[in-house]
């Protein structure tokens, strides 16, 4: 109950709200990195020959120097963890029971954003970590193919 | 075009955490009557041309910029709205009044933040919507790693960020227009809540309510006008690559570019020595570092000690948020950067009251819009 609703002198107001319910598609890169992270569980980027940068998730094109990328590389699965966080409120702001790692682990020039399984205590920049990959039955072609990353062997 | 572009009035209603009695239009109205006092116009004949910044979801309405005339007395004038920061739209005032054909403009933000009852759905359905959002992660999480790698990467620490929040929220006591002015020990904050370790909740500004108004003129123009223009000496803006995976987590090349671009219109080659005072970017406590060190007043990983040597404190070398900055006054959204240019005016002719500083010639002012963006804008005001 908000401050407004307990005065009974308060000015009214309304609500209003939006069900907004959008349908994006990811174009041609993108529909391949997911089409290969679904069916051969590897994570692909595209390299810039001109400007000797890898993108991570694979991209059509340079955002530095607007080439057409086209040539494909497999990154592996284990990345290093370039920066992290603890977080302590969900999606829509309420606290959470149990705050949740998310890290950014970096392949190539680029990297994915992700949530991390590990001891906190343990955790820190520069770690080498692995991407745990769902079961291939399991794959939809999404950034949830991979339910988390686990520091590597 | 090379003539100067000066702020001749100045306007705003608020700043509260929230506003059940008046509505966004007549909180503008009030902004845009105290602005238009200031200067000496009358909106309908002689402002030529309006800007308004806003945002259809924080407004809570779809094509939000049909609503921003009336309030403002720019139906049936040459107006338009942008969805940038308060700064990018002072920016594209400028422009209008180089180009010649305006000699007077008026520039408006606000925010009704507390009307927005979920502002958290509306910063991550920001989020890329492939590869984000599906993670279901409060936005928080983009300030959390950037702070982190920040700390990583200049050697900072949590103390002076902590630091900052006590030295904005003290800063705010002696400003009336401030929301969240409390005495407030940097142990204190470092004692609250984590939002998103290594931040904490009291790191994060609140939102507060309000609306600003400026009103800008051709250099012939405004020496009609007013005895004490604020000149906008330069302005410059930038966006990086918004993709979380490319861009930068440490710096911010952005703010760099974007003041790289201000001082060059400024004359600005040494900030430090050339800048009286600054009034920018503390969305995030750390952020003040990190925007100081981006800004070119001190070198990557310095700015933390020039807080604790107490240089950036209203008395130091160069204050930085004697407003008491977002954390002191409340953020306000859209308006944030116009309500920082508004503190630096009112510093530069001699009105900021109780929190006044002495013989202030030069003012900086920077600002960013929010997670999970990658735009900046900075301005030079001069008196």
């Amino acid at each position: 109950m908000t401050l407004l609703e307990r005065d009974p002198q308060a000015p009214t107001a309304w609500r209003g709200n939006l069900p907004v319910t959008s349908r994006y598609t990811y174009g041609l890169a993108g529909e391949k990195f997911f089409r290969t992270l679904k069916d051969e569980g590897k994570i692909m980027g595209t390299v810039c020959n001109n400007c000797g940068r890898t993108y991570v998730p694979a991209t059509a094109f340079c955002e530095r120097c607007l080439s057409e990328l086209t040539e494909w590389v497999d990154v592996g699965l284990v990345g290093e963890l370039h920066t992290f966080t603890r977080l302590f409120v969900d999606y829509d702001g309420n606290p959470l029971d149990e705050p949740e790692l998310v890290g950014f682990i970096g392949f190539g020039d680029g990297g994915l954003i992700h949530k991390l399984e590990a001891d906190p205590d343990t955790l820190e920049i520069g770690k080498k970590m692995e991407a745990v990959l769902k079961p291939k039955s399991k794959r939809t072609g999404s950034i949830l193919d991979i339910e988390h990353f686990k520091p590597a062997k | 075009m090379s003539e100067r572009v000066a702020i001749v009035g100045i306007g705003w209603s608020g700043f509260r955490p929230g506003t059940p009695d008046v509505s966004y239009k007549e909180m503008i109205y009030e902004a845009a009557v105290r602005a238009y006092n200031d200067a000496g116009v009358d909106p309908r004949k002689d402002v030529q041309s309006f800007v308004t910044v806003a945002e259809d979801f924080h407004e809570g309405t779809s094509i939000f910029d049909e609503y921003t005339p009336d309030q403002l007395g720019a139906a049936m004038k040459s107006m338009h709205t942008i969805t940038g920061d308060g700064l990018h739209g002072l920016a594209t005032a400028v422009m209008l009044i180089r180009t010649g054909r305006f000699d007077v403009v008026a520039v408006e933000g606000h925010s009704k933040a507390s009307n927005i009852l979920t502002p958290d759905a509306i910063t991550a359905y920001a989020q890329d919507p492939v590869l984000n959002r599906p993670l279901r992660l409060n936005t928080h999480f983009v300030a959390g790693m950037e702070m982190n790698r920040y700390l990583y990467e200049s050697g900072a620490d949590a103390d002076a960020c902590a630091g900052v929040v006590s030295k904005n929220r003290r800063n705010a006591l002696k400003n009336p227009l401030a929301s969240f002015a409390a005495d407030f020990s940097p142990d204190e904050v470092l004692g609250g809540p984590s939002l998103a370790w290594p931040l904490g909740m009291h790191e994060t500004a609140k939102s507060a309510d309000g609306a600003v108004v400026m009103v800008l003129a051709s250099e012939k123009t405004s020496a009609s006008l007013t005895d004490n223009p604020i000149w906008i000496a330069g302005i410059g803006w930038c966006n990086d690559s918004p993709s979380l995976e490319s861009r930068a987590w440490a710096k911010l090349p952005y703010i760099e570019k974007s003041a790289r671009m201000a001082f060059q219109q400024a004359g600005i080659k040494n900030p430090f020595g050339e800048i009286d005072f600054a009034e920018i970017d503390d969305t995030y406590a750390y952020k003040e570092l990190q925007s100081l060190e981006a800004l070119g007043v001190c070198g990557f990983g310095q700015a933390g000690a020039l807080l604790k040597d107490g240089v950036l404190d209203p008395a130091g070398e160069f204050p930085v948020n004697v407003s008491g900055g977002s954390l002191g006054v409340g953020h306000l959204l859209d308006a944030t950067g116009l309500h920082r240019a508004l503190e630096a005016a009112l510093q530069l002719r001699g009105e900021a009251g109780a929190h006044q500083l002495k013989d202030v010639h030069v003012g900086l002012v920077q600002s960013w819009r929010g997670v999970p963006t990658t735009s900046g804008a900075v301005a030079v005001l001069t008196n």
